[in-house]
């Protein structure tokens, strides 16, 4: 069968459409944002003006910039800390043949269908000091006074936001350790009980080192996600209470969005993609990922 | 080290029943080999006795306590598995040392242990690879370090040698019963090979459908194997069967498979007029110008030493085995004769030996 420009030896003809996507979308908007980073709005003449290094000077003197990547970081780490561990053992859980548990497995992915926005819509009823189910329970156990709203109160507010995240996505870390766990051969395990090992020992060296390329790579995936997160802390605190929530994804759109400042926005963000390579690379090096 | 006990032992997954109503007891220090083609129960059996399968009927006493509902891990039995199954991201010397770090033993002594095992299985190069750079030997060997270091009450090799080429297979054989008979413990080796069964083996059980057919010393299944399957699955070449029926007349027994008359002893003159199968070890034959077993030479095998004859004996193939010396061509009459208290002889109904 002739195809012409089609056959299977020309492949640049079937990788035109993914190129072309990838220029029009991701490339051409990086660059114009690296040059838009080098300019700035200027209101009254209603154009963009050079301005050098401003912007990234600007930046780096930037208190509130300095904040908000300190926030990023700290949700970063510890929604990070918790999607793994409790990813990991509810994995765990699930690895077994008995009845129910396939059912259990899919019901799993319900949460990944909601989309962010309406989750964080969600916890925002559910986190309500008026009649939020949490709010509720908590005081009921006397942890939290009913006078105090979660997400209004500077230190309880990144917290509220954390809970909708680690809910929304732990299923997913489930989900690609179950497809792990579930690959592992059964035999070290036979083996590893007849040398006497506990079930903690046989977690630590034989499921964790087993596992560690898939551990790798979700935590790269839910890493890059959880870093540029926006769409929890915009529906639930728009990083408020002052700016207790305010992540650099949140402060760079307020820049760019709300203070026109479209050029200190693009170098915000550019930033941010600059700290998250650097992480991530660090990690595929640290983690020996091999692709 | 520790005696192993199977008390009316049971296992079904779901409806299917692999083992039932089994019993046998091993003696301390000894080596078992439990024998038979695959589907018979005998890895079960083991997996029962290490722990990894549950227990639907019946005991397993080891030591004399009754293990059925103890974990793997308490039981002390170490365990060399048809695949190996090592640990995948240790390397070798961590492998053979897990146990030992599992039971909190000092870094010098497990260093020491390991070191012991890897000089004994010539492993000591490879200690800090990972099995997966190893080739099929090595990490059967691997394997057997990983028991070797333990101070099991029993060991329990599962098929040990079928990945392993014949060459190798030979060596490890020795191998593994002088470990066993440094370390004295008590040993059960599952395998479907009869070679290896006859050549380590204390005590072979033979095993078919789940049940035990015979048990004994290699030396009495090859000797006095108690059913036509017996005698047809130990031995190689494998044993000729004739069918015939014993004939008694003017003070003589015979056994008459059409024109092929063979002398029996006297005690079978009980059994006159029975259809039976007689079975004749290869070995066990000699060329014998006026023997009483003539055939047409079809093929003629040179193994070495020996020449391996396949004739058409009343038209059945027959297999004898002669000194080199004898070596000769295709299409020739031959005649062999065989000693009358050589020769095996199963009902052809029941497929059991009739004893005399």
């Amino acid at each position: 069968m002739k195809l012409g420009v089609l056959s299977a030896d020309r492949p640049l003809v079937w990788m035109l459409p993914l190129i072309l996507m990838l220029v029009a979308f991701t490339i051409v908007p990086l660059f114009y944002n690296i040059w838009l980073s080098f300019h700035e709005y200027a209101p009254f003449k209603r154009q963009l003006v050079y301005v050098g290094m401003e912007n990234w000077k600007a930046m780096f003197g930037d208190s509130r910039m300095w904040e908000s990547f300190g926030i990023t970081m700290f949700y970063f780490v510890v929604v990070l800390s918790i999607e793994l561990v409790l990813g990991m053992a509810i994995a765990m859980l699930l690895d077994e043949d008995e009845f129910g548990f396939g059912l259990l497995r899919s019901v799993l992915t319900l949460t990944l269908v909601v989309p962010p926005a309406i989750v964080g819509m969600m916890y925002l009823l559910i986190e309500d000091p008026e009649f939020g189910v949490l709010t509720y329970v908590l005081s009921l156990f006397g942890i939290l006074d009913k006078s105090t709203p979660i997400l209004a109160t500077a230190s309880t507010a990144l917290w509220g936001v954390m809970l909708a995240d680690v809910w929304q996505w732990t299923p997913f870390m489930v989900l690609i350790f179950l497809a792990g766990l579930r690959s592992l051969p059964p035999e070290p395990y036979e083996a590893a009980m007849l040398d006497g090992a506990s079930a903690w020992m046989t977690f630590r060296r034989i499921t964790l080192p087993l596992m560690s390329k898939v551990i790798a790579v979700a935590v790269l995936i839910r890493g890059i996600d959880i870093f540029r997160m926006f769409d929890y802390v915009f529906v639930m605190t728009s990083g408020g209470p002052g700016t207790s929530t305010y992540t650099l994804s949140l402060y760079s759109w307020q820049q760019t969005f709300s203070f026109i400042k479209w050029g200190y926005g693009a170098t915000l963000s550019l930033f941010a993609l600059f700290v998250i390579i650097v992480i991530a690379n660090l990690f595929i090096w640290a983690a020996k990922v091999r692709w | 080290m520790a005696t192993v006990e199977y008390r009316k032992v049971g296992k079904s997954f779901g409806s299917v029943e692999v083992l039932k109503d089994l019993s046998l007891e091993i003696e301390d220090g000894a080596f078992v080999v439990l024998l038979g083609a695959s589907g018979c129960g005998k890895t079960t059996l083991l997996r029962m006795t290490a722990g990894l399968e549950t227990v639907t009927a019946g005991e397993v006493v080891i030591d004399g306590r009754v293990v059925n509902d103890m974990h793997p891990r308490d039981r002390d039995i170490a365990m060399v598995f048809q695949n190996y199954a090592l640990y995948p991201t240790m390397k070798v010397r961590d492998n053979i040392g897990f146990s030992l770090e599992v039971a909190k033993k000092s870094k010098a002594e497990i260093a020491r242990k390991v070191e012991e095992a890897a000089r004994v299985l010539n492993l000591t190069e490879y200690l800090d690879r990972k099995p997966a750079e190893l080739s099929g030997g090595q990490r059967q060997r691997v394997a057997m370090g990983r028991a070797m270091v333990r101070d099991a009450k029993v060991f329990l090799f599962d098929e040990p040698l079928s990945n392993l080429d014949a060459k190798l297979r030979a060596h490890m054989r020795v191998e593994i019963r002088q470990l066993h008979d440094r370390l004295g413990a008590t040993t059960i080796y599952v395998t479907h090979d009869q070679i290896e069964a006859m050549t380590m083996a204390d005590k072979i059980v033979l095993m078919k459908g789940g049940k035990i057919i015979q048990e004994g010393s290699p030396d009495d299944l090859y000797d006095r194997p108690n059913s036509r399957f017996v005698a047809e699955f130990i031995g190689s070449p494998q044993i000729n069967l004739l069918d015939g029926r014993i004939e008694a007349e003017e003070g003589a027994v015979r056994f008459r498979a059409r024109h092929l008359v063979l002398d029996l002893p006297q005690a079978y003159a009980a059994h006159a007029g029975k259809a039976v199968a007689c079975g004749i070890r290869p070995n066990d034959v000699t060329l014998d110008p006026d023997g009483a077993i003539t055939g047409t030479l079809q093929i003629a095998e040179k193994t070495g030493a020996d020449v391996q004859f396949h004739l058409d004996v009343e038209g059945t193939e027959f297999v004898a085995v002669a000194p080199r010396s004898a070596y000769r061509h295709g299409g020739e009459r031959m005649s062999f004769a065989i000693d009358p208290e050589k020769l095996h002889v199963f009902d052809e109904a029941s497929g059991e030996r009739i004893s005399v």
